[in-house]
């Protein structure tokens, strides 16, 4: 069992450093989010500004909380981002997918690994450039409320943006052309993981409903626990029952993903290849 | 003229026919895009209801603004924007001499091909938009529409210019498709009203890269609040056009062929 997870961890590592050192030659695509990221930030830093003059608190959330949680999100943001979606529909369409039945390691792993790789990228180039801009630039408390519990709630949310769009991405062993079904979930994603508003800001139906979804697993849950309070609907949670519950949803994406990739392998036909 | 005129019409009746082939995909990215359009004004709609709201702006108000930057974006997307990807695809691929050697200005041929159909669905939902938020508005006379279409028309050249910079850089920084991000995160200082930025800010984003023409001066004069230097700001939208034209006929003699 050791040497099978010590097996494991080390082809993980190899297929991270190669893609490490592929997306380096790309690192200008990553350094624009140095730009991008501040100026966004700036743009919601007045707007919440003007909003809470004269406002102490809005559903919950103070301005600085409200500052620190925009700096979050987009924080974790570069570490959890994924593509695996895009990736996988197009290897199976060009049918480059058959390669990977020759090689000894699924493409869902190998994937996994990928992202460990270009996540790396992200950390160097944007996560920690971004950080120092937010922290001594713009002044704003952007040190995690308790630094256990954010690496534990990023690390979930790293694995649970990964089998989100992994399932989503094996839409395309069913359709050719899964851009529409992609874009569509990208949309949800963008309204219900709470990268556009904070959740509580949604009605109370929906703040219910983001409980059953996996959206807000990805960006909303651990931007609280970074800043160091949960609430959701009226239910405030203490951060370790928090760190639960996404460990629940991130098992039963996991298990899923798992169970449709056996099934689509199935259903692969190597068109084109 | 009219053979430049001959040759657009042919591109637009290209597109729709492409659309029209792919008629579920064109409908389907036709929804998401307006769905995906229309989704800031959803932060605004969100504010006012926890009872909060920009100082000194109902919400019909900063509605008008938001529904004009849709409008602006729809015009652009379906008019130009799609030089840049055109342009980016061209340079990465090695296929731009295709378009080099027909016996036309290859910008225009560009511009001709960028038509693009599918932003009609975001030009509807702007609309439905705009006319729902000019409901709540009152004392709008013939004057402040004029003003409006001339202030939209002054919009539209800064959207224009910027994708010419945007298409224009990718000659030299290839097949970076982060690019137009850098210049859409600027473009988000115009979805709001410019009273709740600084004035060093409302500034730059008049004169010196005029966003705030893409939507908040032109709500403005509808709502009767405009002031003589959004006249002033003309002028810098005009010369951003102009500087995107040369910019982009300029960087086109460093495109290098990938031998495609």
């Amino acid at each position: 069992m050791f040497e099978m997870i010590k097996h494991r961890f080390r082809l993980m590592r190899a297929v991270a450093f190669v893609t490490y050192k592929e997306w380096s030659a790309y690192r200008t695509h990553s350094m624009v989010s140095i730009f991008v990221g501040p100026v966004y930030f700036l743009v919601q830093y007045y707007i919440w500004s003007a909003v809470y003059s004269g406002e102490s608190s809005i559903n919950g959330m103070s301005l600085s909380h409200m500052l620190s949680y925009f700096c979050a999100t987009m924080l974790i943001n570069y570490l959890t981002m994924d593509f695996a979606d895009w990736n996988l529909q197009m290897l199976i369409r060009t049918g480059k997918f058959i390669t990977f039945s020759l090689r000894p390691m699924n493409h869902m792993f190998y994937a996994l690994s990928q992202k460990a790789g270009h996540r790396v990228l992200g950390l160097l180039f944007e996560f920690i450039p971004c950080f120092m801009i937010f922290f001594f630039i713009f002044h704003i408390d952007v040190l995690p409320a308790n630094l256990l519990y954010a690496i534990l709630s990023i690390a979930m949310a790293f694995m649970m943006n990964f089998f989100i769009h992994y399932s989503i991405g094996m839409v395309a062993f069913w359709m050719v052309q899964s851009s529409s079904i992609r874009n569509f979930f990208s949309l949800c994603e963008g309204i219900f993981s709470g990268s556009l508003i904070p959740l509580v800001f949604f009605p109370k139906s929906l703040q219910m409903a983001s409980f059953f979804l996996p959206f807000q697993y990805t960006t909303f849950l651990p931007a609280m626990v970074y800043t160091g309070s949960y609430t959701l609907a009226d239910i405030t949670l203490p951060i370790p029952q928090v760190l639960l519950l996404q460990l629940i949803a991130v098992m039963i994406a996991g298990i899923v993903c798992r169970v449709l990739y056996a099934v689509s392998l199935k259903h692969f036909t190597g068109v084109g290849a | 003229m009219k053979r430049m005129f001959l040759i657009y019409k042919t591109c637009m009746k290209a597109n729709i026919a492409s659309a029209i082939t792919y008629r579920v995909n064109f409908i389907l990215n036709s929804l998401i895009m307006l769905i995906g359009n229309v989704l800031f004004p959803l932060v605004t709609v969100f504010i006012y209801n926890s009872n909060a709201s920009f100082e000194g702006w109902t919400f019909k108000e900063a509605l008008l603004i938001q529904s004009v930057f849709i409008l602006s974006t729809a015009c652009a997307g379906i008019f130009f924007n799609g030089i840049m990807w055109n342009t980016m695809s061209h340079v990465v691929e090695g296929t731009l001499e295709v378009v080099l050697i027909k016996p036309t200005s290859s910008l225009f041929l560009l511009l001709a091909r960028s038509f693009e159909f599918e932003s009609i669905g975001l030009l509807g939902g702007g609309l439905v938009m705009f006319v729902y938020a000019l409901s709540g508005i009152d004392g709008m006379t013939i004057g402040s529409w004029l003003l409006f279409l001339l202030l939209f028309g002054a919009g539209l050249l800064v959207m224009f210019g910027v994708a010419l910079i945007v298409a224009a850089i990718s000659f030299k920084w290839v097949a970076n498709s982060r690019l137009p991000e850098m210049f859409e995160s600027i473009k988000s200082f115009g979805r709001y009203p410019g009273t709740i930025f600084p004035k060093a800010v409302v500034a730059v984003s008049s004169f010196l890269f005029p966003v705030s023409m893409i939507a908040y001066f032109p709500a403005s004069t509808l709502i009767g609040r405009w002031e003589a230097y959004f006249f002033i700001a003309i002028i810098p939208c005009v010369l951003f056009a102009a500087f995107g034209i040369w910019l982009y006929t300029y960087m086109l003699r460093s495109y290098k062929s990938a031998g495609g």
